[in-house]
């Protein structure tokens, strides 16, 4: 088990926090990491990720104040729970289990379902398929290339932060943090399975929402219009 | 197929394994028996190129958000005052 968390709870350290711990689960203990070692350790692995943390808390929450809050009760719950870390173990992983829960626990259920959106089934390789519906491939050896160079990561970042709760969680995992398969499944505590089937969902419907934005914003006219070499 | 497994992967077998392959998910075994099918199928390779540039260029383009400075400071000061109470 890669991040060594048992399954007591926060509930009494964490109450003035307004998370219900019986959800945060895995942590144990409420000693917080209170040695001048400890508490030096703790921040010597916290602080690093302070940034990565916060661009994910970000797209969690999708407001820059909530992020801050998500960021800063994720990391006093940790500091709480830092007896029960293992040393060595991967710390990224384990604190952004923390984070996640926290998430999932607290603005979740604040915010109810997120962003609706329509989640019928996107065929697979949907940006392959209009691209070339629409002449593209004839156009470009790289036709993948002619439609990303156009989009730019505040789009990207918007199509992520649309996507329902389960689906942009593991899809800021995965291209945020880069973990793996195994790691995001060990930050949720789901199978690997269902890691897999939400990423690979959530990257047809993140690939549908690009290319309704690549049309919104003409990028698609202009491309189709373009002589073939000038794409 | 044999005993072993297969030898070789079908262009549909190919498709269902793309994203686990782009991700490096597969078996060594898998990953040999894609290789090979992308070497000679241009269409699975064609698809696997434009698949990979997507997923490459979303990752790349996510910037990474630097945290407010006024985070860093409020986050230190509240560890320290917990450690304070609490010891």
């Amino acid at each position: 088990m890669l991040l060594h968390l048992a399954g007591t709870d926060l509930a009494t350290a964490s109450g003035h926090l307004g998370i219900s711990f019986a959800l945060l689960v895995g942590v144990v203990g409420t000693q917080p990491a209170k040695s001048r070692s400890d508490a030096g350790s703790y921040e010597a692995l916290l602080m690093p990720l302070l940034d990565s943390a916060y661009g994910t808390a970000l797209h969690l929450t999708r407001n820059p104040a909530d992020a801050e809050d998500l960021v800063q009760d994720a990391a006093l719950l940790a500091s709480r729970g830092f007896a029960t870390y293992e040393q060595g173990s991967n710390f990224k992983a384990w604190f952004f289990r923390i984070l996640t829960n926290a998430f999932y626990s607290k603005y979740r259920k604040r915010k109810g379902e997120g962003v609706r959106m329509e989640l019928q089934d996107t065929p697979e390789l949907y940006l392959y398929c209009q691209t070339a519906a629409t002449g593209l491939h004839a156009k470009s050896e790289n036709p993948a290339a002619l439609v990303m160079d156009k989009l730019d990561g505040e789009l990207i970042g918007t199509a992520i932060d649309a996507l329902p709760d389960d689906y942009r969680v593991v899809a800021t995992l995965y291209f945020i943090q880069d973990f793996s398969y195994q790691e995001i499944a060990e930050v949720l505590e789901v199978p690997v399975g269902t890691v897999r089937s939400r990423l690979h969902r959530g990257r047809r419907i993140l690939q549908r929402a690009l290319w309704q934005a690549a049309h919104d914003r003409g990028i698609v006219a202009e491309l189709t219009q373009a002589r073939g070499g000038d794409a | 197929m044999s005993a072993l497994g297969p030898t070789r992967l079908t262009c549909e077998e190919v498709f269902g394994r793309l994203d686990d392959f782009i991700d490096h998910e597969l078996s060594v075994e898998e990953l040999r028996l894609v290789e090979e099918h992308l070497r000679t199928c241009a269409a699975c390779a064609s698809e696997h190129r434009f698949e990979s540039r997507v997923i490459s260029d979303i990752r790349s383009k996510l910037s990474r958000i630097a945290a407010p400075p006024s985070l860093r400071e409020d986050l230190l000061k509240r560890l320290a005052e917990e450690r304070g109470s609490l010891g």
